[in-house]
Order: C-alpha cells, then sequence, then structure tokens
C-alpha cells in the first residue's frame, strides 16, 4: 500500500467483489471472467466486470467495444447487460501501455473508486497473470468476496496457479476455488481427449484445500465468439462450454454467500 | 476463513498493545519492539547493513522521542499499517507477524 492511498472501503451499492485470478498467462482468466460475468447476468444478477489488466486488456475484443472518449461517454460502458470497465476503453489498442508499477495500481485504484458501479450483486474482476501490484492493490484496497483460480490441466500451469492461491490466502482473501479450464475436448466420434492432461485442476484444489468448481471443456467456438464480440455463453447458452459455465456461476453465488472476507476490528489507540 | 488466527480487539496500552485473539489468547508487544521490526523493504535493508556508530539523528527524529503510533489502519483482511510519530508509515504489519511480535499475558 503507498502512503496515502485510500483504506479499504466497500464500493458504494455492490455486494460482492470477485477476482477472477491465475498465476500463469494464457489459461483463460479472462474468457472465464467474461462469461463467468455473463452466466451470472443471465440467472438475473446485476453484474459488472472490471479488467484489471492493465497491459494487455480483453474485455473490449470479448464485448466488441474500442476506444471511446472519456469526456463525452461515461463510464462504465454497457454491452450485454454489463457494466464494464477497462484500460482498453481509453488506450488505442495499438498503442502500449508502458507504465511502472505504482501507475498500475493508481489505474486499478481508480477503477475501483471512481467508477459508478453500483447497485451490483457482483463485481467480476479480471487480473492479469501473476502475483504483482494489480493484485497486491486489490487485496489491499478492495472488499473482496473471494478470488477464483483458472488454471489448464498441465504442470506448467499448476505451479503458477499454486503460487496465486498462496498469495490469495497469504493476505486472506477467500479462495472461492479452482476452475480447471481446457480440460478436454469432445471429438466428432464422442470421444474425450484430454489434450493437456487430466485431473490437475482437482489435485491442485485437493492440495490447497479450496473446493474444485468443474471443468470447462475445450471448444474451438469458444474463442470465435471470444473475439467476436459475443462470448460463448450468450451466443451458445444450450452448448456444454456454456452449460459449465451457467453450473460454475451457480456455485460460485452460493459460496459468495457464505464465504465473505472478515474485516479486520480497528485499533483504539 | 475458518481455523485463521485474527485480532478481535488492539486497544493501546502503556507502551504498547494489547491484542485479544480469536482463539482466546491475549499479547502485548511495546511500540519500539514494533517500529524495531518494521517490514518495509528500506528498514529491512538498514537492519541488514553493520551498524553505523556515526549516524546522526534526523530532526524529525530526535522530536518525535520514543517511538508511538499516530495511526493504525486495517489493511486489507491480513495486515495493519502503522504510521509512527517520526513520519515513517510504509510498514505494513501481517496480522502473523504482529502474533508473532507479542508476548502472551494472562
Amino acid at each position: 500500500m503507498n502512503p496515502g492511498q485510500p483504506p479499504k472501503q466497500p464500493i458504494p451499492g455492490v455486494k460482492h467483489v470477485i477476482a477472477v485470478a491465475s498465476g500463469k498467462g494464457g489459461v483463460g482468466k479472462s474468457t472465464v471472467a467474461a462469461n463467468l460475468a455473463l452466466a451470472l447476468r443471465m440467472t438475473g444478477q446485476a453484474v459488472g466486470l472490471m479488467d484489471a489488466d492493465i497491459y494487455g486488456p480483453s474485455v473490449p475484443i470479448m464485448f466488441g467495444l474500442g476506444t471511446v472518449d472519456p469526456q463525452t461517454t461515461p463510464f462504465p460502458l454497457h454491452k450485454h447487460g454489463l457494466r464494464l470497465m477497462s484500460m482498453g476503453f481509453m488506450v488505442d489498442p495499438n498503442q502500449a501501455v508502458i507504465w511502472r508499477g505504482p501507475k498500475v495500481a493508481q489505474a486499478v485504484q481508480a477503477f475501483l473508486n471512481q467508477i459508478p458501479w453500483g447497485p451490483l450483486d457482483y463485481l467480476i474482476i479480471d487480473l492479469p497473470p501473476g502475483t504483482g501490484d494489480a493484485q497486491l492493490t486489490l487485496s489491499q484496497s478492495a472488499p473482496l468476496t473471494g478470488a477464483v483460480i483458472v488454471t489448464t490441466p498441465q504442470d506448467v500451469s499448476l505451479i503458477d496457479a499454486r503460487k496465486g492461491v498462496r498469495m490469495f490466502q497469504e493476505v486472506r482473501v477467500p479462495v472461492l476455488g479452482v476452475i480447471e479450464n481446457m480440460s478436454y475436448f469432445v471429438g466428432d466420434d464422442g470421444k474425450r481427449y484430454d489434450i493437456f492432461g487430466a485431473g490437475g485442476g482437482q489435485k491442485l484444489a485437493a492440495e490447497v484445500g479450496v473446493p474444485f468448481l468443474g471443468e470447462l471443456p475445450i471448444d474451438p467456438r469458444v474463442a470465435q465468439c471470444g473475439d467476436s464480440g459475443e462470448p460463448i455463453v450468450r451466443k451458445y447458452p444450450d452448448s456444454p462450454v456454456a452449460q459449465a459455465y451457467l453450473a460454475l456461476a451457480s456455485t460460485v453465488m452460493a459460496t459468495a454467500g457464505q464465504s465473505p472476507g472478515e474485516a479486520l476490528p480497528e485499533v483504539q489507540l | 476463513m475458518p481455523g485463521v488466527v485474527r485480532p478481535v480487539s488492539l486497544k493501546r496500552e502503556g507502551d504498547g498493545l494489547k491484542i485479544e485473539w480469536n482463539d482466546g489468547v491475549t499479547t502485548f508487544t511495546t511500540w519500539r519492539q514494533l517500529r524495531a521490526n518494521c517490514p518495509c523493504a528500506s528498514c529491512i535493508e538498514d537492519r541488514a547493513k553493520p551498524p553505523d556508530p556515526f549516524r546522526v539523528l534526523t530532526p524529525q527524529e530526535v522530536a518525535a522521542g520514543a517511538p508511538e503510533p499516530v495511526q493504525m489502519k486495517p489493511v486489507g483482511f491480513y495486515a495493519y499499517q502503522i504510521t509512527w510519530n517520526d513520519g515513517h508509515s510504509t510498514g505494513i504489519y501481517p496480522v502473523d507477524k504482529l502474533r508473532q511480535l507479542s508476548k502472551e499475558i494472562q
């Protein structure tokens, strides 16, 4: 926490703040965050999605949005019934955000505190990979209900996801569970192929003592939908992947109600 | 989070801090002890250096006298940030560290 940084306080009108994280990049955090947010929306919740990946924002492309003029367009933006905020709404996609850590912390802080999010049942935060500035700022200044850890089945992903879980445990943010993405592929022959191995997510969840939230199968339409601005949960709600996301949403709703992070008492000086 | 030791109340008592914990234990530690174990990066670095016998106290340190907190605020769900009377405020004390730096009292 930087000196002078505002203390952790509830985000006005937001009931639950859920971080979607992983130590590793490329496991599908943004895809999971976008689809989870939409799945929650489809169950009738008021949902926001905050893209905390300052260097590599994905929310604009996944929702078919581009840059806007902040002078004329108020944030958060609205699409598919969600309220959205991303660095990608302000910076041209061809331009790199070349910032040191403190600026990232500042941007995350501004997204949390200066965007009129409420009223919302859930604010989903799509985190960048790693256990650095964005994650720490969030743990210190957002009243997180919990974190969902995304991994893929292979060891090279699990090793980093484990670090992600450890970080949240260290800063005492409840880990709602581990979700395994790209778990398997069902071929035209109806057979299941474990392309990246099997059982990794379950193994990690058991090892760190958190619930296993399920497996998300590989479906080429996930990527197509993401690129075309309408995530799969909305475009093909009957597909097995969408069904898995809807199941994830109900688990998240059930666990979020039970495990709020416990605020520390004030000191009497 | 079940099974995690956390403070129930923290109170200034004399020259230190009395903490009641959720496992029924009450502990005490002096401000001096907390200041001497500040977990911020620059204090850790200073402690790793050999002591400088010719170090001159800054006017602020002289004016401050014995370490006293001006403010102590919760940070997230896991730590407290102390602002000291000499202006130093970058130390964030995780709850586990506070427990480790404290002694059990009756």
